[in-house]
């Protein structure tokens, strides 16, 4: 490009912007192609889980359910009377009976029991499973895949992450599983972490920033602060075995409260879980809040101060205010992070196949990166189906606490 | 300890020195204010001027490494002697900043925090909260121009309005001096004259004492002037003090004609 | 209190300054005044007390000097402040000299004794004081108000101070030559005549400083000058 302005200075300078420019607009090149990598990689996981979670499935059963039609009428046209039949007639009469302790059948509505003898009679089974790609793209090559490997199986269209998956609790029955008791055991982990990891965290920031003196000791703590936060997970823990479950375990277990019974109790709770995660955090959360009471403009308490408010009052009505959307920003990390750990909690002892949901801070649990985990290691097929769709509820479930987060942050941010 | 403290000095300084650490940045300061008068205090940079201003409410104890020599004698009581609580000091001796500083909260709020929480309490004869914050506006000159929009934060006014809204929180607590430490070196020429103006009339019921680094405005608004200027050890002493149209006309001492006249400094 | 302007402190003192300045003015024509009633009547106790009163004039100047200068140092006047500030420092300048042509009078009162004075000569000093005095009220009201009008039209009222005074010279220089014996008392009658004669000049001066605060000018106003027929004018 000429430069269309006259240039007196040419002998002395040259500026050479043309070339600035080309500079200038590589950087910008570059800087614009590694958000682009990034959001590839976003597409690409979220691409794989969802391909995952849905597609085409070859489900097979025991029994032929038309088999089961009564008088010529078809299995799902019948009654609660006929189906309640069925059942009697089909399963052993143990397994009636543990069926009927569970909630006695004359109990049930007529849609439980059709469910019941879904599950129980006709035993649908997964033969094969293709991905959401293959389903939608060549939809007639599945079909002819499947008619020629699975004759007997009918083609379904699946959605893994659906209502009953949610609803039901773990089962080795891939159709049945759910992550209700990973979901319950989650929420219970992360509960028991904010409520100790947070006002611990923010107490420790208040203190350290606004009444520690600048002495080597408290500098000595900052400096461990800030190192406990790199020190991987899995040394937490430990660190939660060792103090947590077995030499607080009179505590955690709920024994010493009287909420279990002491012979068969032993430390592996939502507690432990918690009180871990919340050692795991901490450090996290003291950063955050100590940087977001820093932020708080020093004019500020000199003001409050200069009105004659103590300490206190300047901390209470001042600096804290001024602080919350830092404070609760670090608590949406805290979560986040708290949410997806998996290697501490196996070390403190999640159980990883769990059928009832927990009922409280003693209870034995499992958390969903646990359950995801577990299902991925599985060797049947189905079960990274399932895998994938825990992932999505994880990733869901991550969403609408961090959303929740973030409202309450707005709503003190707007000033 | 009652000390006789002549009934027109509002607040003296007997013999004050600072420290921060071992760094001694004022030193020997003895300096009477009278009463109901604006007394400007002026210096070069970092000449302590500032410094002093903070002594006298206790602010710079707010910095960790503070320290004071000396007497500051307020209604004929030091109030450095350990059984004077900083709190109290602060009440009766209010501080403007050189930056605004309103809370980021209401109008109202940010003159009602300071009463409330010094214990205001309405009732017979006495204005209600509503009253008195009216009160405290009209007083910084500020009612006219917000009494529609008390509930709006302070934040959404101009930098001028948020000044006289600091002044407007700073007498609402009742104080007998204010400290003005360069109050209006953020601002416009218009909103500073109008922050001077606000002073003049202020002096009327205060005392108050201001820091500036603008020898014009020092020379504008105060009664009395005093000149800091920095010795050969870098500590802030007081040079000349005396009325501000003596000061600024004949000066008697060379350093602060050398400054006034800005030769020097 | 709201604030009307925000340099109301400024303003009450330059109010302040002004109403110096007037009563300055009139301690001034006061002085004028009296001087000329005490040598009509040859009175020689009042012309003491007038001559004396001259001090207070002096210090009254001198106290609006200083509170002039106070003000220029701290207030730092812009513009029309600082043009009204710089004519009360001329104007009070020709207000004292005023004064002192008063004194002079005063002192011309007491050096002529007992003798009488010529009444044509006396009607010509008379209408001389009159002019002049009527110049310096109209001139102080024009300050006030700002008035260039006025201020622009007095200094030409000048030339019948003039032409008085150079009739009153002629008058007097022909009675010396005629009367030798009254030399001196005549000598005496012209200096007090020069006196009124100045003043109508420092009443033009001040005319001019009144058009400058109002439009920035500093010229010499037309008094047709030159026709003053003595010499060390």
């Amino acid at each position: 490009m000429k430069n269309p302005l006259p240039n007196p200075l040419q002998p002395v300078f040259e500026p050479e912007v043309a070339q600035r420019n080309r500079l200038a607009a590589v950087w910008r090149l570059l800087f614009r192609l590694s958000v682009a990598i990034s959001l590839g990689f976003l597409a690409l996981l979220l691409f794989n889980i969802l391909n995952q979670s849905f597609g085409y499935a070859a489900l097979t059963t025991k029994i032929d359910p038309a088999s089961l039609a009564v008088n010529g009428a078809a299995l799902q046209t019948l009654g609660k009377e006929d189906l309640l039949k069925i059942l009697q007639a089909k399963i052993s009469k143990g397994r009636l009976r543990q069926l009927d302790r569970e909630l006695p059948l004359s109990e049930r509505s007529r849609e439980d029991v059709y469910a019941l003898v879904w599950q129980e009679v006709v035993q649908p089974e997964v033969a094969y499973t293709w991905p959401l790609l293959d389903s939608l793209w060549r939809p007639a090559a599945v079909r002819a895949e499947a008619a020629a490997r699975y004759p007997q199986a009918q083609l379904t269209f699946r959605s893994w992450a659906n209502a009953s998956f949610i609803r039901s609790s773990q089962s080795s029955d891939p159709l049945n599983a759910g992550v209700r008791t990973a979901i319950l055991g989650s929420l219970w982990t992360i509960a028991i972490t904010i409520v100790i990891a947070f006002p611990l965290g923010v107490g420790a920031a208040i203190y350290l920033e606004e009444y520690a003196a600048d002495n080597w000791l408290n500098r000595l703590i900052q400096t461990n602060i800030n190192n406990l936060a790199g020190v991987p997970s899995i040394i937490y823990g430990m660190l939660g075995l060792a103090i947590f479950v077995r030499t607080l375990q009179p505590l955690t277990s709920g024994a010493a409260f009287g909420v279990s019974d002491p012979t068969t109790a032993n430390g592996r709770t939502i507690l432990s879980a918690g009180l871990t995660l919340a050692l795991l955090v901490l450090p996290l959360i003291i950063i955050n809040a100590q940087e977001a009471i820093r932020a708080v403009p020093d004019s500020l308490r000199q003001a409050s101060y200069g009105l004659g408010a103590t300490q206190w009052q300047t901390i209470w009505h001042h600096v804290l205010p001024g602080a919350i959307p830092g404070i609760l920003t670090g608590a949406i990390l805290a979560i986040s992070r708290a949410i997806g750990e998996t290697a501490p909690l196996v070390v403190v002892g999640a159980a990883t196949y769990i059928t009832f949901d927990p009922s409280g801070p003693f209870s034995k649990f499992t958390t969903l990166p646990i359950q995801i985990y577990q299902w991925t290691a599985r060797p049947q097929a189905e079960f990274r189906n399932l895998a994938a769709a825990a992932i999505l509820v994880l990733l869901l479930l991550l969403l609408s606490l961090n959303a929740s987060a973030i409202v309450l942050r707005n709503r003190y941010d707007r000033k | 300890m009652p000390q006789t403290l002549s009934p027109q000095y509002a607040i003296q300084a007997k013999n004050l020195s600072v420290y921060y650490g071992a760094f001694r940045a004022v030193k020997n300061i003895t300096l009477s204010i009278e009463q109901r008068k604006v007394t400007a205090i002026i210096g070069p940079s970092g000449c302590g001027k500032s410094t002093v201003l903070r002594s006298f409410n206790r602010m710079n104890e707010l910095t960790p490494s503070a320290s004071i020599a000396g007497e500051i004698l307020f209604m004929g009581q030091n109030i450095y002697a350990p059984e004077v609580d900083p709190v109290e000091v602060r009440r009766r001796v209010g501080m403007v900043f050189q930056k605004p500083n309103p809370f980021p909260k209401s109008i109202y709020e940010n003159v009602a925090w300071g009463a409330r929480l010094n214990g205001f309490r309405s009732g017979l004869g006495r204005p209600n909260m509503d009253e008195w914050v009216e009160t405290c506006l009209r007083k910084a000159a500020l009612w006219d121009e917000v009494k529609d929009k008390l509930q709006q934060s302070g934040l959404s006014l101009s930098g001028g309005q948020q000044q006289r809204l600091c002044i407007a929180r700073a007498i609402a607590v009742k104080p007998e001096i204010i400290l003005m430490d360069e109050p209006a070196s953020a601002l416009d020429p218009i909103a500073t004259l109008k922050i001077e103006e606000l002073m003049r009339e202020l002096a009327e019921e205060y005392t108050i004492i201001v820091v500036t680094h603008n020898m014009q405005q020092a020379a504008r608004v105060s009664d009395f002037t005093a000149f800091f200027s920095m010795d050969e050890d870098r500590a802030g002493a007081l040079v000349e003090y005396g009325l501000t149209t003596q000061i600024f006309t004949t000066p008697k001492d060379s350093r602060t004609e050398g400054y006034i006249t800005g030769r020097y400094g | 209190m709201p604030i009307h302007s925000p340099r109301e402190t400024f303003d009450r003192a330059l109010q302040k300054l002004l109403d110096q300045v007037l009563l300055l003015g009139s301690m001034v024509e006061e002085a004028v005044q009296g001087a000329m009633e005490a040598l009509q009547r040859r009175d020689h106790i009042a012309a003491r007390r007038i001559y004396a009163a001259d001090q207070q004039i002096n210090e009254k100047r001198y106290a609006i000097e200083s509170e002039c200068i106070a003000l220029i140092a701290t207030q730092q006047p812009m513009a029309r402040d600082v043009r009204f500030l710089a004519a009360i420092l001329e104007i009070i300048t020709e207000l004292e000299r005023i004064g002192d042509y008063a004194k002079g009078i005063c002192r011309i009162n007491l050096l002529l004794g007992e003798s009488l004075i010529d009444p044509a000569a006396w009607l010509s000093l008379q209408q001389m004081a009159a002019l002049g005095l009527d110049m310096l009220h109209r001139a102080l009201d024009a300050f006030v108000c700002q008035d260039v009008k006025t201020a622009r039209a007095i200094p030409a009222e000048d030339d019948a101070v003039d032409s008085l005074y150079n009739q009153l010279y002629r008058r007097l220089v022909a009675q010396m030559a005629g009367q030798p014996e009254t030399v001196e008392r005549s000598n005496h009658l012209l200096w007090a005549a020069h006196n009124l004669e100045r003043m109508a000049d420092r009443v033009s001066n001040i005319c001019e400083r009144i058009v400058y605060v109002s439009t920035g000018e500093i010229k010499e106003l037309d008094s047709t000058e030159g026709n003053i027929e003595t010499p060390g004018n």
